[in-house]
């Protein structure tokens, strides 16, 4: 359903301010997404001042150095720092993507990092994203094939296999489906976009044998249709793919078939 | 197991992009038009009523709440028009790439102010 307020336990409050000790004249403020679960409160935007003259150039590195150097108690999830495991997907300036990826060049005036949007946060800038898991699961992100071909390849024509590009490099990061207000508000039936992309995925696959199956299991007006191309999924993605492109061609193969 | 967790800001952080900002006015100039519908009635009925009663309508329409209705239909109708042809195109699989977007989404957001003050103008030369 459409909420447009934030309900009343996640109304953000102003928190507190961390002055630079460094004595660095090249500073910027970092404002930035808390919430402690063990204490009850509100959530509320913490402020960081951080000395750029040795800060390396992306957003990861300004967390990496406030958790080091300023505050330890700050929560966010980080692995490989190459946008290659999308660990660190958040809310940056006001849009998603990888704070791994994401310089913080790009970004004028004071820097928000929030974490990514209409997700129970579990504490500071980590997201719940177990309902996006297991939509995914749903969709059955799987090979479906019958034929025993012992230790043979399967084989697929290069025309076949260049249908995957733009599909199989998602690191399903969900910048996408949390930057889509359809995602927002019917989040608990609309598969998103990173879900339908990754449905796409499968349906397109030549080796696949269940494409009419899968075509119909996500032939539904909540799980697919809620789609209505706003873009805001192709804006986020990290990775330069289309997952509005994807949701289109299920349609289109649907309309058409 | 209820979940009391908070609920990470969304529309209230999230920069509008030119597409979104499209889709939305898609949105709400649909149920415009349909309202706006029950003006076009009136009209109608006035024009079956004969001519003393369009005298009123007449009036209506060139008062100032007239004038800003009947732009602001003029409006809400080229913006659907603009925008719907640019939905035509994306069913048929086309123009989704982030460039193109940007440009179809301008063309419909400036397209709908120039073709209304082409329109307004043209009414007024025509009648």
């Amino acid at each position: 359903m459409v909420q447009i307020s934030l309900p009343k336990n996640s109304k953000v409050q102003k928190g507190k301010y961390f002055k630079d000790k460094t004595g660095s004249k090249n500073i910027r403020k970092v404002n930035i997404y808390r919430w402690d679960p063990s204490t009850g409160e509100n959530p509320r935007i913490d402020t960081y001042e951080v000395d750029m003259d040795n800060c390396p150039s992306k957003v990861l590195d300004i967390l990496n150095k406030i958790k080091n150097e300023i505050d330890p108690t700050i929560a966010y999830r980080r692995s490989c720092a190459h946008g290659v495991c999308g660990s660190c997907a958040m809310n940056m300036d006001g849009k998603n993507g990888l704070a791994c990826t994401k310089s913080h060049a790009e970004i004028k005036g004071e820097i928000n990092i929030y974490p990514l949007p209409h997700l129970k946060v579990l504490k500071d800038l980590i997201g719940d994203l177990s309902t996006l898991y297991k939509q995914y699961d749903s969709i059955k992100p799987w090979l479906k094939n019958s034929k025993n071909l012992g230790d043979a390849e399967n084989l697929q024509s290069k025309e076949d296999r260049a249908k995957l590009d733009g599909l199989y490099e998602c690191i399903m990061c969900a910048c996408c489906s949390t930057s889509c207000p359809s995602y927002w508000w019917n989040g608990d039936k609309y598969l998103g976009p990173a879900v339908l992309l990754q449905a796409y995925r499968w349906i397109i696959d030549s080796r696949d044998e269940d494409r009419k199956e899968r075509l119909k299991k996500v032939a539904d007006e909540l799980k697919l249709y809620r789609c209505h191309t706003i873009m805001n999924c192709t804006n986020a993605c990290p990775k330069g793919l289309n997952p509005a492109k994807a949701i289109a061609s299920i349609k289109k193969m649907l309309a058409t078939s | 197991m209820k979940n009391d967790n908070p609920i990470s800001p969304h529309i209230q952080v999230y920069n509008w992009h030119i597409s979104s900002l499209v889709s939305i006015s898609h949105r709400i100039t649909g149920v415009l038009n349909y309202a706006l519908l029950i003006l076009v009635c009136f009209w109608v009925i006035s024009l079956l009523l004969g001519e003393k009663n369009y005298e009123y309508f007449k009036i209506f329409s060139n008062s100032f709440i007239g004038k800003f209705f009947i732009i602001g239909f003029i409006w809400s109708y080229i913006f659907q028009i603009l925008s719907e042809i640019r939905h035509w195109f994306w069913d048929m699989g086309y123009g989704f790439e982030l460039k193109t977007t940007k440009i179809t989404g301008t063309i419909v957001i400036l397209g709908s102010f120039i073709l209304t003050i082409i329109l307004y103008i043209a009414k007024g030369i025509l009648i």
